[in-house]
């Protein structure tokens, strides 16, 4: 069929320009376009010359013509070989001569003869007249017209019998153009038509194969409905109307819904009270009440509910419960014992509960640096008796270290520290220098700590260890710097005599005195040797003490042991030691001065027993630290810190107790000179008081001046010039309240060295000011009360206290002065009304019952009469039909 | 009958229209919808209360009050005591009596408001306490000074004495409570009962409020017109009204240190002056020997009569009492065009010189202070029939009594309320012209301008121009300009008071004239 068509169409523009022959070809494959316009045009494919004679002789007029599409559509089978060649070649050139793909793109098995549909005849048509542009479009028409006979003549015949284009016109033509397929026909395998052509598949094409089967009549009945119904669709409206409309739709219906509360509302808004407290049944109010409702639903509830309702378990639980009840007894004494016990416990708790308030309350700084010492202490104690105590601080001060090691947050790190130091240490003041002692104090204390713990743990075998270690250069000098620094502090040790207990006694301290004496010469010989040996140690190896100031002392010898020993007599006070020297060589000779003082006193002694000596050197420690102060490296360590906390109390009492004494005397001074000032104030009040009463005797004794002689002449004389006086003291009262303006003049200097001026007179401004001003006052004066009352004076000054009496502004609702007057006319009180009026004259706007729940309003239909009423409502008939509306609405609400 | 009905509505018209008190708001042109309904509904309330107060009126409050017709060619004014007392039951009759008291001078007297207890003040210091219904006497005392003037306060219970150097309060047993020392030598008391406020005018013109409740004195005011014993309350508005021999009358209240109105009445002295009960009418007389009614609405005069009174004395309806010598005359407006008439007329005994006159409340009687006791007759017509037991209660119980006192003193009104329309209360104030501001709001607006100046942030500008030192110099700034009108409007002030102080009259004279500048009254 679609063959066919064609063929009419070449025929029918057969005078066509050249174009549209070549649109043809074109919608034939682009093998054709390809090609030169030259070639297409003369001689068509490339055939074998005795072929196309061959051709000529049989069909000449198509020959002549040399169409391609006739070619084509004539031979058809005859050149499909000679045609896959140019299609390739095409493809291949593609890329070289693409323009002349522009005027026609159509995907390269268009077909636009094969379509069978309902569409072609108008959208197909024009769809591709369209795409061939104007020039050629009467041709088109024409054609079209044709084609569209056909096709409605077909599409009538459909319509009439109901039977598909096929059995009318198609197998006609499909008998013309006989095509071998290889396959039956079916919607699996479609007709090489349809594959051909524009590829879309009809409804009818699928339905065609079902054709004459039994069981889709159906089908094909409901197909043939719906093409007959089949009507065009409207485009839909824009987005904007079609929202416009639905609003307007929803607006409508809402609207609907709406005004049928109108009334309710204008009841509600019109009513002068609401009234709330029609149902004040709360339904159940108890929660069993609520439980007893309970019914079970889902089936866990269900089976609960009849494990729980059973009988069974029910008459066991009855037998059961008296003997529950049994064991639930306790006997008195039980109770008592469990009241008292917890009564106990409670009022202990209490106690510490008080206690710690007590304790948290205070704010002294000392007493909780001591409590923390406290702490630590007990810490310390446990440690040594508990290994888990002790394992757990161990743990601590691990984490402690390894935080410090991290963050080196002592190491003057900080911005501070290091603004410090690039300032340069004696650039500084001594707190500030202390402070940084301090910080690198902290440091050395927080990294060092596990060395002390192991040293403490490992402190023996060190010391046995050291033997075999000699040639420990380091640890041997260390040692004897140990030896030395310990002798050195003994020798120091400035022995303060206890003022009281045993050792105050005369005989211990005689006894202390000689053991001290024994002490130091033994230390003194001590340091000798020590300095004889370090003499040879520099002797024998000066390498080491180039190393560095410290290590001058050199290499351990035998005599370490010794001072070991010595050391190990006071494990504490070794450490103690170590720790406060580690520093520069000034501390040294400042120790040395101290050791020549101490010598020189010889009242030092040793020996005394360990926990003594420990007290000692705190206090020695501690001196030191209140004496050079400023000195970078302090020598009190935490430890010495922690026993010498007795003695530092002590000081500290002490420096209290003279604070304390500077502060009475501050006090007393400070009493002394708010006596002062209160004997002043007490002055100025009797003064004041004087004064005051002065007042208050002047007040009573206010002079009551006799009348004067004038008055007294007035008072027989009165009556003679009555008027006249109050004329004028009208006339005074009014310039008070109202005072005249001042009368301009001339300004000093204003145009005095021209006589221009003077003769001018003032300027019109002042003149004009002063006019104005006076206009202003005779106004003032004329809209007085009493301006045409010639024989009284109506005061108008404002009185300031009477002025809360009265608005000043209209309250809001109201916008005229005399509505709201008038409004206000009516006193609503209980004396100026009867009691049937009272209460509906101040009955509040919602009347409300506590605890009533206000349920949403309800929707009642408006009766009859009430709309009319409302409709009457207007105007002036409006406050009694109000009146009604109203009280019957009251009712209605409070029902 | 029909007639009958119409004339009792009318009647109920009348009453309702008395109890709206004024006409009711006009709704149409009110534009707000939901105040329209307000109003109405508020309208209706009225309305139905009006209407039930004037039935209560009319079941409860069924006495008239009667008063004298002439027949023919009789006139009332020549109907004398003793033709009364013939037609009268006897419980009226005992009204009619004469208590000659010679020695003890001059009597004055008060009653109660509800005018069952009679104080009378004798001028040598006698007091006497009577209950006028029984007429016992309650309780009699001799002061030993002169007494002045006699008040009672807010019930029977106490009352205040004007004597020779001050006024003192005895209760009912003659017990002295206070001495009110600050009053000086008091000429003439006031009570002012809604107020609790005793007023008091001493021989210097110096007009004294305080307040009994408290003990606060709540003004003391310098009248600067003389002496004088003409004082008055008017019971409508609690303004007391002086009258000065220069024959002005001036009006004050306890919170104005000027006279509200100052009005010449008279050119001569104004010997006495009495208030109607509503307020509206002022009766004066004068040493020119007239008589004059003022409306006080106005301050006009409504009538003048010839004729002298010494004192002067309005009834609770309206009926006007002049006593001169011992003649009284009782004149009467019963027509309601205000205009006074003569209605009845009483002489004392030859010799008797009446020194005060006054109605009792809730009886047609007028007592009659004199130089020679006091009497008392019968003026028909001249009291209020119907009593409200709320305001005054002639038949008051102890109990009663107890109760109105916690209710009044409860009801207590502050000075402030003292005012010529007391209707003005609750109402839009009138805009004033601009007050100057007080040295003090002056200060304090001041400190408000600075303390913002103060406060205003600073934009944080870029790095060198955010110095402190130039945002504390700005900021200095800023106050600066804040304080600058002020100042400048202070050295303007200044400037007008000196120049004021210049074109004053008495630095203009020389020293030794200046004494004789006429000194103005503060």
């Amino acid at each position: 069929m679609a063959v066919k068509k064609r063929k009419e169409r070449a025929v029918g523009g057969e005078s066509g320009n050249s174009k549209k022959f070549k649109k043809y070809s074109n919608s034939k494959g682009p093998m054709k376009k390809n090609k030169n316009d030259k070639r297409k045009k003369g001689k068509g494919p490339r055939l074998p010359s005795a072929l196309r004679t061959e051709l000529d002789r049989l069909d000449p007029k198509i020959a002549s013509d040399s169409d391609d599409g006739i070619d084509l559509d004539v031979g058809n089978d005859v050149y499909e070989y000679e045609e896959e060649v140019p299609q390739e070649e095409s493809r291949k050139n593609r890329r070289f001569d693409p323009v002349e793909n522009y005027e026609y793109e159509l995907p390269e098995d268009f077909e636009d003869e094969n379509v069978p549909s309902d569409e072609d005849d108008d959208d197909g048509d024009f769809g591709v007249g369209g795409n061939k542009g104007s020039l050629n479009d009467d041709v088109d028409a024409s054609d079209g017209d044709e084609e569209e006979d056909d096709e409605r003549h077909l599409r009538m015949l459909q319509g009439v019998t109901g039977m598909s284009t096929d059995a009318f016109g198609g197998k006609k033509k499909r008998n013309s153009v006989v095509i071998s397929e290889a396959h039956p026909e079916s919607e699996y395998n479609p007709t090489r038509d349809v594959l051909e052509g524009d590829s879309h598949i009809t409804l009818q094409d699928l339905l065609d194969p079902i054709q004459g089967k039994a069981g889709y009549s159906k089908l094909r009945k409901r197909v043939q409905h719906m093409d007959r119904k089949s009507t065009s669709v409207q485009a839909p409206l824009p987005k904007v109307d079609r929202e416009k409309l639905e609003r307007m739709a929803v607006y409508e219906h809402s609207k609907k819904d709406i005004t049928k509360w109108e009334h309710l509302v204008k009841r509600n808004r019109e009513a002068p009270t609401v009234f709330f407290g029609g149902d004040v049944d709360l339904g159940f109010s108890t929660v069993g009440a609520i439980a007893s409702e309970f019914e079970p639903r889902t089936e866990f509830e269900k089976k609960i509910a009849s494990l729980v309702y059973d009988d069974k378990v029910m008459e066991a639980h009855k037998a059961d419960g008296s003997k529950l009840l049994e064991l639930n007894k306790i006997s008195e004494e039980d109770y008592m014992k469990h009241q008292d016990h917890v009564a106990k416990m409670r009022g202990l708790l209490f106690r510490h509960e008080m206690k710690q308030k007590r304790i948290k309350k205070i704010k002294s700084k000392t007493y909780h640096r001591l409590k923390n010492k406290d702490k630590l202490k007990v810490e310390s104690a446990e440690m040594l008796m508990d290994p888990e105590a002790a394992k757990e601080q161990a743990r601590k001060q691990e984490f402690k270290r390894a935080e410090e090691r991290m963050t080196l947050k002592h190491k003057n790190k900080s911005k501070w520290a290091r603004r410090i130091l690039e300032r340069g240490l004696n650039a500084q003041d001594e707190g500030t220098r202390a402070a940084m002692a301090e910080q690198l104090h902290q440091h050395a204390l927080l990294t060092r700590k596990i060395n002390t713990v192991k040293d403490s743990s490992s402190s023996s075998d060190s010391s046995s260890d050291d033997d075999d270690e000699v040639s420990n250069e380091d640890r041997a000098s260390e040692l004897l710097e140990k030896a030395k620094e310990k002798t050195l502090k003994v020798l120091e040790d400035d022995e303060e005599v206890p003022n009281s207990g045993v050792l105050s006694l005369p005989f211990m301290v005689r006894g202390m005195k000689k053991r001290k004496e024994e002490a130091i010469e033994e230390a003194k010989l001590a340091l000798q040797e020590y300095e004889q040996l370090e003499g040879t140690n520099d002797a024998e190896n000066s390498k080491p003490a180039t190393a560095s100031g410290r290590r001058v002392f050199g290499r351990a010898n035998n005599e370490v042991p010794d001072s070991n020993k010595k050391t190990k007599t006071d494990n504490k006070m070794k450490m103690d030691n170590y720790y406060g020297n580690s520093d520069s060589e000034d501390d040294l000779k400042a120790k040395e001065n101290v050791n020549i003082e101490g010598g020189k006193r010889n009242d030092v002694e040793k020996d005394v027993g360990p926990n003594y000596d420990r007290k000692e050197a705190a206090d020695v420690s501690i001196f030191k630290n209140f004496e050079d102060n400023g000195d970078p490296g302090s020598k009190t360590t935490y430890e010495v810190a922690i026993f010498a906390s007795d003695s530092r109390r002590k000081m500290k009492s002490e420096n209290g107790i003279d604070k304390n004494a500077k502060k009475l005397q501050q006090v007393k001074e400070a009493i002394v000179h708010d006596k002062d000032m209160e004997e002043g104030e007490e002055d100025s009040d009797s003064e004041s008081k004087q004064m005051v009463d002065g007042i208050l005797s002047s007040a009573p004794k206010e002079s009551y001046e006799l009348p004067s002689q004038s008055e007294l002449i007035r008072h027989a004389f009165a009556g003679d010039y009555v008027e006249e006086e109050f004329e004028k003291d009208k006339q005074e009262i009014l310039n008070e309240e109202n005072p005249e303006p001042d009368k301009p003049v001339l300004l000093p200097g204003w145009g005095q060295w021209t006589r221009v001026q003077q003769k001018k007179g003032l300027p019109w401004w002042m003149l004009k000011e002063h006019e104005d001003s006076k206009r202003k006052r005779e106004e003032s004066l004329k809209k007085r009360k009493d301006a045409q009352l010639k024989h009284v004076i109506i005061s108008e000054k404002v009185d300031k206290k009477a002025e809360k009496l009265q608005t000043k502004s209209l309250p809001y609702p109201f916008t005229s002065k005399e509505l709201f007057e008038q409004s206000m006319r009516m006193p609503i009180g209980s004396e100026s009304n009867p009691e049937t009026a009272i209460r509906s004259l101040n009955r509040p706007e919602v009347v409300k019952k506590p605890g009533v729940i206000i349920k949403p309003i309800k929707f009642v239909e408006m009766h009859h009469h009430e709309k009319s009423e409302d409709n009457k409502r207007s105007g002036q008939k409006q406050k009694k039909n109000k009146s009604k509306g109203a009280s019957g609405k009251n009712k209605k609400q409070s029902n | 009958m029909g007639a009958k009905k119409e004339n009792n509505d009318d009647e109920m018209d009348e009453k309702v229209k008395k109890y709206l008190r004024g006409e009711a708001a006009n709704l149409e042109g009110l534009k707000d919808k939901k105040l329209k309904g307000q109003l109405a509904v508020r309208e209706d309330l009225y309305g139905k209360s009006a209407k039930t107060a004037a039935k209560i009126e009319k079941w409860l409050l069924p006495s008239e009050g009667g008063y004298l017709e002439a027949e023919g060619i009789e006139k009332t004014w020549r109907i004398k005591q003793e033709s009364i007392a013939r037609e009268i039951d006897i419980s009226s009759s005992k009204n009619q009596y004469d208590i000659v008291l010679p020695e003890l001078g001059p009597y004055t007297l008060d009653f109660t408001s509800n005018g069952r207890y009679m104080a009378a003040a004798g001028r040598k210091g006698h007091l006497a306490i009577v209950d006028m219904k029984t007429l016992n006497l309650i309780k009699e005392i001799q002061v030993k000074e002169t007494v002045r003037d006699v008040v009672y306060l807010h019930n029977e219970l106490f009352f205040a004495v004007a004597q020779k150097k001050y006024p003192y309060i005895y209760n009912r047993d003659g017990t002295e409570l206070h001495c009110l020392k600050e009053h000086g030598a008091v000429l003439r008391l006031q009570f002012l009962k809604n107020h609790f406020l005793l007023a008091s005018i001493n021989k210097f013109g110096q007009l004294h409020y305080q307040d009994v409740t408290m003990g606060e004195m709540v003004g003391n005011f310098r009248t600067g017109l003389g002496r004088t014993d003409v004082m008055q309350v008017n019971p409508f508005n609690g303004v007391v009204a002086l009258g000065h021999s220069s024959g002005t009358v001036t009006m004050w209240k306890p919170t104005s240190s000027v006279p509200l109105v100052k009005m010449l009445c008279h050119p001569g002295p104004v010997s006495s002056l009495a208030f109607h009960p509503n307020g509206h009418l002022m009766a004066t007389s004068g040493k020119e020997n007239k008589i004059k009614i003022w409306d006080l609405r106005k301050f006009e005069v409504i009538q003048t009569m010839p004729g002298h009174a010494k004192t002067l004395n309005f009834s609770q309806k309206g009926l006007l009492a002049a006593g001169t010598g011992s003649f009284i005359k009782i004149l009467a407006d019963f027509s309601g065009s205000q205009n006074y008439n003569s209605y009845m007329t009483h002489s004392m005994a030859k010799g008797y010189q009446v020194g005060k006159v006054l109605f009792r409340p809730y009886e047609d009687v007028l007592g009659i202070g004199h130089s020679m006791g006091w009497s008392s007759i019968l003026i028909p017509g001249s009291g209020e029939p119907n009593f409200d037991s709320w305001v005054a209660n002639p038949f008051e119980t102890s109990k009663q009594r107890r109760e109105k006192e916690v209710h009044s003193l409860l009801d207590k009104l502050p000075p402030e309320t003292i005012m010529l329309d007391p209707t003005k209360v609750g109402t839009v104030r009138a805009p004033q012209k601009k007050e100057k501001p007080t040295k003090k709001e002056i200060e304090a607006e001041m400190e408000a301008a600075i303390e913002t100046a103060k406060d205003t942030d600073f934009k944080k500008k870029t790095k060198g121009r955010n110095k402190p030192s130039k945002r504390a110099k700005k900021r200095q700034e800023m106050i600066e300009r804040a304080k600058k009108p002020f100042l400048e409007q202070q050295i303007q002030e200044h400037e007008r008071s000196r120049k004021k102080q210049k074109t004053n009259p008495e630095t203009e004279m020389p020293k030794s004239l200046q004494r004789f500048v006429r000194q103005k009254a503060a």
